[in-house]
C-alpha cells in the first residue's frame, strides 16, 4: 500500500457486520476490477513495447493505474466490499488487450489508450456526479475526482501520441469501447 | 427506518428465538413474539415487510455481530491465522450454546429448497464477517477461495456442534481442530498450480521477447 486512506468507516455506532449501501459496493467493486484490467493494459503494452521512445509514458501511466488499484485494494476492505468473481478474468483480459494492440504497432496502442480512458473517465464522471447529488462520501468523492482527472490526462496524452492516426481507429475504439462497458455491467454485479 | 423501527426490530427477534424451538420459524411464533412486544399479531409485517426470510436473516446477522464484538473484546488473540479463525467460530457456537433447539429449527428452515439462496447469503455472510475480523485484507480471487474453504468447515463443524452432548463442546473443538488440519494441507496441495503458473509466465515472457525483436523499433 502506498499510503493511508482516510475514508469514512461506519462509525462505532455501527454494528461490525454492517452492510454498506448497494450503490457504493457496486462502485468500488467495478473501479477496483477496472483499475485491475488498466493497469493490466499497460503492463501488456510495456511487455511489447518496452525499448521503444514511448515506454516511458506508458511506465508512467501504469504507475499512476497501480497507484489507483491499490487504493480501492484499501476502500474495498474499508467499506467491506467482495472484489469481483472475474478479478483475474480482468488482469488476463486487461494484459491481452494490451499486448495486441501493442503489436499492431504504437499507434494501436495509444489508440486503445483513447478508447480505454475515455470510458473509464466518463464512469468516475458518472459516480462523482451521483455522490454529489445525493451530498454523500465528500472523501471518496474527491478520490475518484482525482483519478477521473488522471485517466483523462491519459486519454489527452495518447492523443498527443498521434491514437487517433491508427489504422482503423474508429472501428478499434468501438470494439475497445463496446467491451469495456460490458465488463462494466459484468463487474457491477459480479 | 427509525432507530425506534430497528430496536423493535432487535426485540421482535430476541422475543421470537424463545419461541422457535416449539414452533420452527411460523407465523404463530412471530405472532407470538409480536404479542410480547406489545403488537398486534400482524404487526411484525410493518417491521420485517418482506417476511419470515428477512427475521432470520437478522437472527444470523446479530449472531455475527455478537461473535465479531465478543472478538475484538478479547484481551489477547492468537497469532496464527488458523487460531483466529478458531476462536472466532468457537465464539459463535458457544453464544448458541444456550439456545441450540433454535439453531437446529433454524438449519432445518434453511435447508427447504425455496430458502437455499437466504442460506448460502447467510453462510457467505458469516465467513465474511469471521475472515475480515481475523484481518484478512485480501481482494484477489483468494478472497473467494477462503470464503468457500471457510465455509465448508463452517457448515460442517455447526452440524458437529448440534450433535455434540458434552458440556463445554469438546466434541465440536476436536472436530474443529480437525477441519482446520485439513484446510491447512491445502497450500501444499496447491504447489502444482504454482509450478503451473510460473512455467506458463515464463513462456509468456520468452514469447513476449521473440516478438520484440520484430518491427516497431524505430
Amino acid at each position: 500500500m502506498t499510503q493511508s486512506h482516510k475514508h469514512a468507516t461506519p462509525s462505532a455506532a455501527t454494528p461490525p457486520t454492517a452492510r454498506t449501501p448497494a450503490d457504493l459496493d457496486r462502485f468500488l467493486r467495478v473501479n477496483h476490477a477496472g483499475e485491475r484490467a488498466a493497469q493490466t493494459i499497460y503492463k501488456g503494452q510495456l511487455a511489447i513495447l518496452k525499448n521503444h521512445e514511448q515506454a516511458a509514458e506508458i511506465q508512467h501511466m501504469m504507475e499512476q493505474e497501480q497507484e489507483h488499484l491499490d487504493t480501492f485494494d484499501a476502500l474495498l476492505n474499508d467499506y467491506k466490499v467482495r472484489p469481483s468473481l472475474f478479478d483475474p478474468v480482468w488482469g488476463v483480459a486487461g494484459f491481452i488487450l494490451g499486448a495486441t494492440t501493442a503489436a499492431m504497432g504504437p499507434k494501436a496502442a495509444m489508440a486503445c489508450t483513447i478508447a480505454v480512458e475515455e470510458v473509464i473517465g466518463e464512469h468516475y464522471a458518472a459516480q462523482v456526479d451521483h455522490l454529489k447529488a445525493q451530498n454523500r462520501e465528500p472523501e471518496l468523492t474527491k478520490t475518484l475526482e482525482r483519478f477521473r482527472d488522471e485517466e483523462l490526462e491519459h486519454r489527452d496524452i495518447a492523443i498527443e501520441h498521434d491514437g487517433q492516426e491508427a489504422t482503423g481507429y474508429p472501428l478499434l475504439r468501438s470494439i475497445i469501447q463496446t467491451g469495456c462497458r460490458a465488463a462494466i455491467k459484468i463487474a457491477e454485479k459480479l | 427506518m427509525t432507530p425506534s423501527d430497528s430496536d423493535m426490530r432487535a426485540q421482535l427477534v430476541t422475543a421470537a428465538i424463545a419461541h422457535v424451538p416449539f414452533d420452527g420459524w411460523s407465523h404463530e411464533t412471530l405472532s407470538l413474539a409480536a404479542a410480547e412486544c406489545g403488537l398486534a399479531d400482524t404487526q411484525w409485517h410493518h417491521y420485517f415487510p418482506k417476511g419470515i426470510d428477512e427475521v432470520v436473516e437478522l437472527y444470523s446477522a446479530r449472531a455475527d455481530d455478537e461473535m465479531v464484538s465478543a472478538y475484538h473484546a478479547l484481551d489477547q488473540v492468537p497469532v496464527p491465522v488458523h487460531l483466529k479463525i478458531r476462536t472466532l467460530i468457537l465464539l459463535r457456537l458457544h453464544q448458541a450454546c444456550g439456545h441450540s433447539e433454535t439453531v437446529r429449527r433454524s438449519l432445518g428452515f434453511l435447508a427447504q429448497p425455496q430458502h437455499a439462496a437466504l442460506a448460502t447469503k447467510m453462510l457467505y455472510r458469516t465467513v465474511d464477517a469471521i475472515w475480515r475480523a481475523a484481518g484478512d485484507t485480501t481482494t484477489d480471487y483468494n478472497f473467494y477461495t477462503k470464503r468457500a474453504t471457510l465455509a465448508a468447515v463452517y457448515s460442517a463443524t455447526m452440524l458437529a456442534f448440534l450433535a455434540d452432548d458434552t458440556d463445554d463442546l469438546v466434541k465440536t473443538e476436536a472436530f474443529l481442530d480437525r477441519r482446520l488440519k485439513d484446510v491447512s494441507r491445502i497450500p501444499k496441495m496447491a504447489k502444482p498450480a504454482q509450478v503451473f503458473a510460473t512455467g506458463l509466465a515464463s513462456v509468456v515472457s520468452r514469447a513476449t521477447s521473440i516478438m520484440e525483436r520484430r518491427p516497431f523499433r524505430r
